[in-house]
């Protein structure tokens, strides 16, 4: 099989997350009581063995270099290979949708014709599923595809900011589309490219640098080979609260914490070394997952706890999701929150959102 | 290679028999405790926190384990580009080769190494002991005493002094006279099995004991007393924090049972010092829809669907619906199937109560359960 690399983009619109995204990229977002956005398509290539990863990066940087650090946890720390940090540019108004801003590689291109892969995967960063490229590139190869698809079959709303795709019988692209038509086969924002091909389109669409790589992949259909592939396991997309609400929630079901944490392809993050959580004797936990260095002495349910969060006595917390750090004191009742980090909520505080509409609580903010 | 003020020495080549069928497959020092932690993990964490950045692990009894687990070091932030963490097995030389006779023998067959770095001091510890401690302390203090050699000592009740290595000390907290194990003991100060020696005063003795015949090789049988019948200057520098040997089944419950108290003597929350360990990549645990979890630290990678009263839960163990837990260490790995009761006992990694089985331990003055690593219990 030929050599791969990688590429993940993280610079994104993300203005519909509101304060989450506020000081951090999507990338950076925390999801899953201990995990960043970019952790899953990271571990991905990880678990593929791609030794090389460019990161196509956020204006707003601080919070995910903290994060990606050297790059140990996904064996990016090497001698040859390992991480790339490339600059991306700043938005403008033409490129709100944008996932894969082609200026970005444009102005990246050294990395696309210095590295050493044949084959370049490209990711976006806000969809969360656990997926071996190897045996996609192998298939790529096997089609004598330029480009392969990567997609799910599911039912998502028009309005989702999703590309669609409709494959031919043979399953060759034909058409690529902001709305869904039918069977909706959902573009997960990952494909295979060969390197040679990449390069043509930066060279082709040099002047036209508003575009998005995918505009440029739809424009060119007839006469570059785009096939398609299905991934069948579970995929999240985050690019709303009640998106990340859903897809929070989601991890309470067995069947997708089966498929997103699958043993063999484990998703690896920065590890914080945080103590065991700890229950205290008036802990009622139903259904949540819970994260270490957690003191816990209230009732829970349905709940994501990310590290090292204190729930003190008599406190309720339903449906939510509780970021890092968080103090949530006694006899608060929350429910339908999404709470950022190091937030305090003093004694006796009730909040309630809906699930379409969750609350949520800044960063620092004490309630 | 940069000259280094202080190296330490980390022993951990024992087996710990007393700790039975926890020690079958694995040395002590890499035993599970408190969750997701290993013995070693505490020593190590306290040189990093101590600016001791050149560690040499000792290893001996049973190391695969032990090695697989310490990889690098990078776990503990001590793989440095001048220095890090070295493991340190018996080798062979144009003389043969020998295993480690005694504590002292260990060190005394690594002297190259140790010369490597040119130390002003050596730190000599050993991995199977809780506890959090700043070594820069005791360096500071042997320092200002000009020792040749420094015992970390602790009080401990006069009735358990007859357990442990007894220190007699002048008003200046130099050691007039060392006892291991008094049946009469006149000194409360416990030796903690930590020392720093001034390097050029070790290898001296090292040098010497090797050729006694009748030595045992032994840091506390026959080092220390050397040092203090030769009239060196031994001090002995007071720990007043947590420490606590757990070298059997019964201390080894207990303290880990100790970090259930809502102030537990042993604060792992603490965040001055936090204890590193070469954490796995699981996600959070789970807590299913009928489970009841109280009073019990839970890791991550656990899924529970049963009910978990008063015991250690470590990192990916499984607890089936309507299985029952309590007052017990599940250590890692380890599964207690549907329906299944485990109570008073500590199961091994990966070891598997099967459905409907009931491995309990006496009362409180009966023996603790114990069923060692990937060993099955199943319903009688």
């Amino acid at each position: 099989m030929k050599d791969i690399m990688g590429i993940i983009c993280t610079n994104y619109n993300d203005d519909d997350l509101n304060q989450l995204t506020e000081d951090r990229a999507l990338a950076s977002l925390p999801f899953g009581g201990r995990y960043r956005l970019v952790d899953f398509p990271l571990s991905n290539m990880k678990n593929s063995d791609i030794r090389t990863v460019g990161i196509i990066m956020p204006y707003m940087y601080r919070s995910l270099m903290d994060h990606l650090g050297g790059g140990k946890e996904w064996n990016q720390y090497r001698k040859v290979g390992g991480f790339f940090f490339l600059p991306g540019s700043i938005y403008g108004l033409k490129t709100a949708r944008s996932k894969f801003l082609l200026r970005d590689f444009i102005s990246n291109r050294p990395f696309v014709t210095r590295g050493s892969g044949d084959l370049i995967v490209i990711s976006g960063s806000n969809k969360i599923f656990n997926i071996d490229y190897r045996s996609i590139a192998r298939e790529h190869e096997a089609s004598g595809a330029d480009v392969t698809l990567i997609y799910k079959r599911s039912y998502i709303p028009a309005d989702s900011g999703e590309l669609f795709l409709d494959i031919n019988d043979f399953g060759r692209v034909s058409n690529i589309m902001h709305e869904p038509d039918g069977d909706a086969c959902c573009f997960l924002d990952t494909l295979i490219i060969n390197r040679e091909m990449l390069l043509n389109y930066l060279n082709w669409y040099e002047a036209l640098t508003y575009l998005d790589l995918m505009d440029t992949i739809a424009e060119t259909l007839s006469t570059v080979k785009v096939f398609a592939y299905e991934f069948d396991g579970y995929a999240g997309s985050i690019n709303s609260l009640k998106t990340y609400m859903n897809c929070s929630i989601d991890l309470l079901d067995e069947n997708v914490r089966d498929e997103l944490f699958i043993p063999e392809r484990q998703i690896s993050t920065k590890a914080q070394d945080s103590a065991p959580a700890k229950y205290l004797p008036h802990a009622h936990v139903r259904n949540s997952i819970i994260s270490s260095g957690c003191i816990i002495d209230g009732d829970v349910e349905d709940c994501i706890i990310f590290r090292d969060v204190i729930i003190e006595r008599g406190a309720s917390i339903k449906n939510s999701v509780i970021m890092a750090h968080t103090v949530i004191g006694e006899n608060v009742c929350l429910e339908n929150v999404i709470s950022d980090k190091y937030v305090h909520i003093q004694p006796g505080v009730k909040l309630f959102g809906s699930c379409d509409n969750p609350i949520t609580i800044e960063k620092r903010s004490n309630i | 290679m940069r000259k280094k003020e202080c190296i330490a020495m980390l022993l951990a080549g024992g087996q710990g028999s007393r700790l039975g069928a926890l020690t079958r497959k694995t040395a002590k020092p890499v035993v599970a405790f408190g969750g997701k932690y290993r013995i070693i993990d505490f020593s190590l964490s306290n040189c990093v926190h101590s600016n001791i950045d050149t560690v040499g692990v000792l290893t001996q009894y049973k190391p695969l384990v032990l090695n697989a687990y310490l990889a690098n070091g990078s776990a503990w932030d001590l793989d440095s580009p001048d220095g890090g963490m070295h493991i340190l097995p018996p080798f062979e030389t144009e003389v043969g080769g020998e295993w480690y006779k005694g504590t002292a023998d260990a060190i005394y067959h690594n002297i190259d190494f140790i010369e490597q770095y040119d130390p002003t001091h050596v730190l000599i510890l050993s991995g199977d002991h809780i506890y959090k401690m700043d070594y820069n302390e005791m360096l500071q203090f042997h320092i200002e005493k000009e020792a040749a050699m420094t015992v970390a000592v602790i009080d401990v009740d006069i009735k358990d002094a007859h357990r442990f290595g007894i220190m007699s000390v002048d008003d200046n907290m130099q050691v007039v006279k060392f006892s291991e194990k008094p049946k009469n003991p006149d000194s409360t100060l416990a030796s903690m099995g930590i020392y720093i020696f001034r390097w050029d005063v070790l290898k001296k003795v090292l040098l010497e004991d090797h050729d006694d015949p009748n030595s045992s090789k032994d840091f506390g049988k026959d080092v220390i007393p050397r040092l203090i019948s030769q009239e060196q200057r031994v001090f002995a520098h007071r720990f007043d924090g947590y420490w606590q040997d757990v070298g059997t089944i019964e201390s080894y419950y207990e303290a880990q049972m100790n970090l259930l108290e809502a102030e537990p003597a042993f604060n792992l929350f603490d965040d001055d010092m936090r204890v590193f360990s070469n954490s796995n990549v699981f996600p959070p645990h789970y807590i299913g829809k009928n489970a009841t979890v109280e009073r019990s630290i839970i890791c991550n990678g656990s899924t529970i669907l049963g009910i978990v009263k008063n015991s250690i839960v470590g990192t990916d163990v499984s607890v089936g619906e309507g299985a029952l837990v309590e007052e017990s260490i599940l250590l890692p790995g380890a599964v207690v199937e549907e329906n299944a009761r485990v109570i008073r006992a500590i199961v091994g990694e990966e070891a598997v109560i099967e459905k409907n089985a009931c491995f309990c331990g006496g009362n409180k003055d009966h023996k603790i359960a114990l069923i060692g690593d990937k060993e099955h219990f199943v319903s009688a």
